[in-house]
């Protein structure tokens, strides 16, 4: 990460528009025994309480990393009931970075969080019929699989 | 434009930017080699 990602000018910028980067070393103490963090490197995304949203382990590509950040970010709002926030990150991730490793994870999330501001279960058929179209072998169209029936 | 990642080393200071910033926290733990 330190080699290739780090260094790189989109995620320098984007580190430094939209998250509070800090890093410490995989056995500091008390964070690693908080975290359970058994390999390197290990990112976490984590909201301005402190609590985990989301978390990759192992190299990721700058092409990547912005991706996961942006769904680590979605994730933070979601799970705090910020679903508009979400939805903005969300669409961010998925007009920059259509073909990057989270796009079926925002996919999915896109359907729950429209369902969360809409109640209609539209969006969630939606995600499903996006993801076998797109990606029919990721776990997440599995995991929408139940949703083709709404 | 910055030239590399400012990162923090202290993750109080970092939550305390995060709640006045508005931004999440990306904690990385790393292997120096």
């Amino acid at each position: 990460m330190a080699a290739v990602t780090y260094p790189d000018t989109k995620v320098i910028g984007f580190i430094s528009e939209n998250m509070i980067p800090v890093q410490v070393l995989f056995d500091a103490q008390p964070l690693s025994t908080d975290f359970n963090v058994k390999w390197t490197p290990t990112l976490i995304t984590l909201d301005p309480q402190g609590k985990e949203h989301h978390r990759t382990v192992g190299f990721l590509s700058p092409g990547e990393l912005i991706p996961s950040l942006l769904l680590g970010i979605s994730k933070s709002y979601f799970e705090t009931d910020r679903f508009e926030e979400a939805l903005q990150n969300i669409d961010k991730l998925l007009a920059e970075y259509p073909k990057s490793d989270s796009a079926p994870e925002a996919i999915y999330l896109l359907g729950v969080c429209r369902y969360k501001i809409t109640k209609d279960p539209k969006p969630l058929k939606e995600a499903y019929e996006k993801l076998s179209a797109e990606y029919p072998s990721s776990e997440w169209t599995k995991r929408a699989y139940p949703y083709r029936l709404l | 434009m910055e030239n590399e990642i400012k990162w923090e080393a202290d993750i109080d200071v970092a939550l305390a930017r995060a709640g006045s910033e508005n931004r999440p926290v990306l904690l990385d733990f790393y292997n120096p080699g």
